[in-house]
């Protein structure tokens, strides 16, 4: 197992924790999907995000549910032309300005669905 | 039984974010200066930490040696005579303000002004886990390959220092130094980009330079 790979698994323990959080809260029988919000940068492989969500919910009520992962992307332009970029390279290949990163970096769970 | 839809909105880096926030306050109390130190396996963080140690004359010095399971990285350092820590994820390839706020309650912060915090070697996990610190230093080694900067610009564009070490291989290895440089800049235009050689000496006296003007600058 690589190192990157247990990197997903900390993540997916996260969500797991929030997600049974929530469960508990609405006194939840079994949880069918759950639905998080991950920015680009994190540098998440949301394949293997599934992989280890399935894992850790092993055993536990949340087991068989599903993961919906929606990824945001950082917002990154030029501070100078204002040229957008689809992803961080430093400098502006058109003006050589700096580039300014906005976002990217946010990881929220956004809804459970859940079997009351 | 019946379903229902629940809209949770729980932000999963929060807790880390807030712990971050409490360590860099503790620190701040304290008058220490906490330096992150991450980067590549094997790239020469600790003995980064061991040769500031020995040539940092008039600031105590407190470091805390994060790894996997080892504590080898904790008693080499720990030899020089200072105030020295392991710190064990376990399984987590980062360390995570969490942790680090727990060693922080059992370190004795009044017994120094700086803290070297060695993060777990791994040029990914370790980027979007703030510990608290003032300062990251990012190194690698030309043994990484003359890419890896420009494979891994979230590293590089969040830190403060950029260390491009063993400077005196890269021929060995086929290694453009002046590619690795280069990109780091591009990634990072205001970072202190230190050519270094831990074993020839090279890079040591500039990166001993940037240590010392941010310890004077520190305030109290
Ligand atoms: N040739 C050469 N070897 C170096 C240099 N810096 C460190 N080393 C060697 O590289 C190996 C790894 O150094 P460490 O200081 O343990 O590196 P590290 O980044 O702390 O390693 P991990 O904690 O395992 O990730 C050791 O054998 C060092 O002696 C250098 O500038 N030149
Ligand atoms: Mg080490
Ligand atoms: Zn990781
Ligand atoms: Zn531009």
């Amino acid at each position: 197992m690589s190192l990157d790979f247990v990197h997903e698994m900390s993540f997916a323990s996260a969500i797991l924790d929030a997600v049974m959080k929530v469960a508990r809260e609405n006194n939840a029988k079994r949880v069918k999907s759950v639905h998080v919000v991950i920015g680009n940068l994190l540098m998440l492989n949301p394949e293997q995000l599934k992989f280890c969500y399935d894992v850790v919910t092993k055993g536990t009520i949340a087991e068989n549910s599903k993961l919906e992962i929606e990824v945001v992307k950082a917002k990154i332009e030029c501070t100078n032309c204002g040229k957008v970029f689809d992803e961080y390279v430093g400098i502006c290949d058109e003006c050589g300005g700096i580039l300014k990163v906005e976002g990217g970096k946010e990881m929220f769970l956004k809804k459970v669905e859940m079997e009351v | 039984m019946h379903r229902i839809e629940v809209d949770a909105e729980m932000d999963l880096l929060e807790e880390n974010r807030r712990l971050a926030e409490k360590n860099r306050e503790l620190l701040r109390k304290k008058n220490v200066v906490a330096i992150n130190v991450m980067g590549a396996i094997g790239s020469g963080k600790t003995l980064l930490i061991e040769k500031t140690v020995e040539s940092l004359k008039g600031y105590r010095v407190g470091a805390i040696l994060g790894d996997v399971i080892a504590k080898d990285d904790y008693e080499r350092v720990a030899k020089h005579g200072v105030k020295a820590m392991p710190l064990n994820t376990g399984k987590e390839c980062h360390l995570d303000a969490h942790l680090v706020h727990h060693a922080l309650e059992d370190f004795d912060l009044d017994g120094i002004d700086v803290l070297f915090i060695e993060n777990v070697g791994n040029l990914i996990c370790p980027v979007d886990f703030d510990l608290g610190e003032n300062y990251r230093v990012v190194m690698v080694s030309v043994t990484e390959g003359d890419d890896v900067v420009g494979k891994h610009p979230e590293i590089f564009r969040l830190a403060d220092v950029i260390i491009i070490n063993k400077v005196a291989l890269a021929d060995a290895v086929d290694a453009n130094v002046d590619k690795m440089v280069e990109d780091a800049k591009r990634l990072n235009p205001k970072a202190k980009v230190i050519k270094m050689d831990l074993k020839k000496g090279i890079g040591f006296d500039e990166w001993m330079e940037w240590l010392r003007c941010v310890l004077q600058s520190r305030e109290g």
